[in-house]
């Protein structure tokens, strides 16, 4: 069997090596900084499907001292057909040695077969000041391939493609922060194209990461769909100590009251930042949490905010539509029990009342009640919840949503703190009336206390992808 | 893997895995994911199934404890197993006690036939109805079943009233049980005196047809249990009257129909029914199997491969220090220019800044970069013709990190040049900007932690606005 291809990420300190490894290996814990010298050793990440590798990608110290190593090896070669035996010699002979370190770091992989990455940093002037270590990699005589990285804001990418077309097979431009997913799966082809043996190692292993990909949407649907569930139907409940449940005394109860309100939005908070933990670990963002700012984006754009509610929440005129829909998918039910007999007035008669109660309750945003139970084993039960209002749901799923989009399209190389944005349209207007209705009525079935069954969860888990999809597309127009 | 493990009963079975899914939502998806992936290449490779049973068997198989591995599963099989011999204790002394208030006899009045057939058709209607609800799935009974058993979750709730049926069918069952045997030991131990009696005007031709009808299932078997025309018409009885002149023995001839009709119509029917209700539950936990949810999700995570981009490596904290305590110093009065790797004439939008004409009068000798390691040697012996301290300022490119070229060079000329010389670096930008065409604060950090890497009073990193009293960009 070949041996998995190993590409060599290499290039002049500071010019986004890292930042390109990190993205393609969906790495978020690699370091990376703007401080030269930030990568000291080679570091291999093999990509592996049930525990065979595909192919390899080494990250590498950059070139410190090209001058001096293209000097020795122009000392110790003959003629060009040296030139890879001659690099080879000059990392055994300079193992171990602290001035090379870093050439002997990154060269051995090339000696022992690596395909050549070539980063450059696009955003900085091209200078021809570069050429010695593109001649040293060009001695080794492995396939080779340029990437116009962009740091910065400046672009002298076409300077620079045209420059490193004289050195290199392949040239391209990847931002290692920003480019989207399929030019990820793009670079990755063109990996392939640089030695035919590769191609499908390389093909098969984008084949995998784009069903990786697709299973990692569906499975981030069904974790919002079961938040979703679980917040919509959250009830939290405490026994009444026998002095409160006898006192009299409002203000007793009112700081009772208040009590069970805190612990259930406390819950209800947790509950969404474990979402966001589980999405983030889906998509192998482990380090997002550290940031600072998203700390403090919870705070500004708190759950049960006005500002939440307005910017996530759907207008009356949404509700009483959505309503109307899963109201009269309820209907059909009778229609269908009468074999058709009753003509579609139970579809009617469902739609006007699933209006009616949509209506009702999505005019406004109330807080859910505080119950107190009846005296059972001598015990009172007081209870705090289900919200009684759908347009806590359509809050919850829209930042759902919002923060999976986010950190579904965020590159691993990207360190700056997550910003979830605001809106000023909404994205529900790109999702179908069919998804709408299954939506809206998975969201009063859970608020009415109802347990879904196996088949409904299917549809709202098939309905919220659509409206990731939706989402989505939103999004993409929006920006 | 065991044999018994492997060869569970569908409910055990059913219970088992749901409660292994139930655990596995607390597992990291990426562990359980490799956990199914790995044990489908074991199937695939022993070429063995890999269905639920042997999933469990492979997830069991380092437990020495069957007990925890059986975990939530067997506790609810046995508080199942606890609610069935609930109802069958019940349904015992229940039987008991309504087959001897149907048979109270105290000498005056008769058994009255009719009451029995009556009460033998509200069993089987009863039979009857507890199995239509299970198979109906209604659950009338669950408010007080959820007093003794918490509430399941979803994949197992339509699960409910078929196990309800059958630990109601069990009740009854021993109820009709206990009862037949309390209605022979009746026979055995006491003279019963059966009649039958009603108040509609009934012939009775028209009340042995209706046994007759009760009796044809056994009549082939056992003839005298079957009563005639004679026995019929000497047993009608009123109340308001007396039949004192039938044989007392006549009266007990009904039992062998009696206990017949309640072993054919009542026994028999709540046999089968529980058997049925077996078979449903079985059935209906296959069934709930297959389409749980989790079974779906298991079977993704078998056919999917576990794809490992490298992301295990972590050395986000190893990053190098970047404080310094270095400042940016002002230029030099009169200075030699160097320019290293071309900095100052990389693009065509980059001048140099006037204010350096008056500093370096002399012309800027190319070091670093495109100029050979000799050309650098020959710029450092050049400034060092005299034997005054060398000063000189070194052009750089302010987005091109310091390199170990760079530090080779000045570690060179320090050993070249006289005592007191120093180097003053400028990064420069890669666009004029007037009159400064100095970098940005975040590009001048790295030069300012080089500055500070460097042999002490050496090298210093130049800032132009302090010089021309200009303010930093």
């Amino acid at each position: 069997m070949n041996q998995a291809p190993v590409f060599a990420v290499v290039g002049h300190p500071n010019k986004g090596k890292s930042s390109i490894v990190a993205t393609l290996s969906q790495n978020d814990a690699i370091a990376i900084a703007l401080e030269p010298g930030t990568t000291r050793r080679s570091h291999a990440y093999p990509l592996q499907v049930d525990g065979q590798v595909l192919y390899t990608l080494v990250d590498t110290p950059g070139f410190q001292r090209p001058r001096r190593v293209l000097e020795w090896l122009e000392a110790h070669s003959v003629s060009a057909s040296d030139r890879a035996a001659t690099v080879a010699a000059f990392v055994t002979q300079h193992h171990g040695n602290s001035q090379f370190s870093d050439e002997c770091e990154l060269l051995a992989p090339l000696i022992e077969g690596a395909g050549i990455i070539y980063v450059v940093d696009g955003s900085v002037p091209y200078s021809p000041q570069h050429e010695a270590e593109m001649t040293i990699l060009r001695w080794t005589g492995r396939p080779s391939l340029a990437l116009i990285n962009s740091i910065g804001d400046e672009d002298y990418g076409d300077t620079w493609q045209a420059a490193l077309g004289q050195f290199f097979q392949v040239v391209r431009k990847f931002d290692a922060v920003r480019a989207p997913f399929e030019q990820h799966l793009s670079l990755l082809r063109a990996f392939g194209q640089l030695e035919p043996a590769w191609e499908k190692p390389l093909e098969t292993a984008t084949g995998f990461l784009d069903r990786q990909r697709q299973q990692r949407r569906q499975h981030a649907a069904t974790l919002i769909a079961q938040t979703l569930q679980q917040m919509m139907g959250y009830r939290h409940s405490r026994s009444l100590a026998e002095d409160l449940a006898a006192s009299a005394s409002s203000q007793n109860k009112d700081a009772f009251a208040s009590e069970l309100r805190k612990n259930w939005y406390q819950h209800q908070r947790q509950r969404e930042q474990q979402l966001r933990g589980d999405i983030q670990q889906l998509y192998q963002h482990g380090q997002l949490q550290r940031q600072e700012a998203e700390l403090e984006w919870q705070s500004e754009h708190d759950l049960f905010s006005e500002d939440s509610r307005q910017l996530w929440g759907v207008n009356k005129g949404y509700l009483v539509g959505a309503g109307f829909g899963a109201g009269a998918v309820g209907g059909v039910g009778i229609d269908a029990l009468t074999l058709g007999a009753s003509f579609g007035t139970g579809a009617l008669i469902g739609g006007i009342i699933g209006a009616a109660g949509s209506y009702f309750y999505g005019d406004r945003l109330p807080l859910p009640t505080l119950k107190i139970g009846p005296l059972r084993n001598g015990v009172k039960t007081a209870s705090f919840g289900p919200v009684p209002d759908t347009q806590f749901g359509y809050v919850v799923l829209s930042r759902a949503l919002n923060h999976w989009w986010h950190v579904s399209h965020r590159n691993h190389a990207g360190r700056a703190p997550l910003a979830l944005g605001t809106t000023d349209s909404h994205w529900l207007e790109g999702l179908s009336k069919q998804d709408r209705n299954i939506l809206h009525r998975a969201l009063e079935k859970t608020r009415k206390g109802k347990v879904a069954d196996p088949s409904d969860q299917h549809k709202l888990v098939r309905s919220i992808t659509h409206a990731m999809k939706a989402y989505n597309e939103w999004q993409l127009k929006s920006t | 893997m065991t044999k018994t493990s492997i060869t569970k009963q569908p409910l055990r079975l059913l219970m088992d895995f749901d409660a292994q899914i139930q655990r596995d939502g607390q597992q990291a998806s990426d562990f359980i994911h490799r956990r199914d992936r790995k044990f489908a290449l074991n199937c695939e490779e022993h070429n063995s199934p890999s269905d639920p049973a042997h999933w469990l068997a492979w997830l069991g198989r380092f437990d020495n404890s069957r007990e925890q591995f059986a975990g939530a599963g067997q506790s609810t099989e046995q508080r199942w197993q606890r609610i069935n011999s609930g109802f069958i204790a019940l349904g015992a002394v229940l039987g008991i006690i309504t087959m001897a208030g149907l048979l109270f006899y105290d000498g005056g009045q008769r058994i009255n036939v009719t009451v029995i057939i009556g009460f033998v058709a509200l069993q089987l209607l009863l039979a009857l109805l507890t199995s239509l609800q299970s198979v109906m799935g209604w659950q009338p009974w669950r408010p007080l079943l959820n007093r003794f058993v918490p509430a399941p979750g979803p994949a197992l709730q339509p699960l409910q009233p078929a196990l309800m049926a059958r630990a109601a069918q069990g009740g009854g069952l021993s109820f009709a049980v206990t009862a037949l045997l309390t209605l022979l030991a009746m026979v055995v131990i006491q003279d019963l005196a059966f009649g039958w009696s009603t108040t509609l005007n009934t012939a009775a031709s028209g009340y042995h047809q209706l046994t007759s009808a009760l009796a044809t299932p056994w009549a082939w078997l056992w003839p005298s249990a079957v009563p005639d025309q004679a026995l019929v018409e000497a047993t009608r009885f009123f109340r308001a009257g007396t039949n004192t002149l039938l044989t007392p023995a006549r009266w007990g001839q009904w039992w062998p129909f009696i206990s017949m009709l309640w072993l054919v119509w009542v026994v028999l029917p709540r046999l089968l029914l529980r058997l049925h209700a077996s078979a449903l539950v079985h059935l209906r936990a296959r069934t709930l199997l297959l389409r749980h949810p989790g079974l779906n999700a298991l079977r993704e995570r078998m056919a999917t491969p576990v794809l490992d981009t490298g992301a295990g490596h972590n050395d986000a904290n190893d990053l190098p220090d970047t404080r310094h305590n270095t400042l940016l110093q002002p230029l030099p009065e009169k200075a030699h220019l160097l320019s290293w790797a071309g900095a100052g004439t990389v693009t065509d939008k980059q001048t140099l800044p006037s204010v350096l004409a008056a500093i370096c009068p002399g012309p800027a000798l190319n070091v670093g970069g495109l100029a050979s390691l000799s050309q650098d040697q020959q710029a450092i012996v050049q400034l060092a013709v005299n034997s005054d301290a060398v000063t000189a300022l070194m052009l750089v490119s302010s987005w091109e990190p310091p390199t170990g070229e760079l530090l080779d060079f000045l570690t060179s000329a320090r050993q070249s040049w006289p005592a007191g010389s120093r180097v003053c670096l400028m990064p420069l930008a890669a666009e004029t900007r007037e009159p400064s065409n100095t970098a940005t604060d975040r590009q001048l950090q790295p030069w300012l932690r080089f500055a500070e890497r460097c042999p002490p009073g050496f090298v210093t990193v130049g800032d132009i606005t302090i010089s021309t009293g200009l303010s930093h960009s």
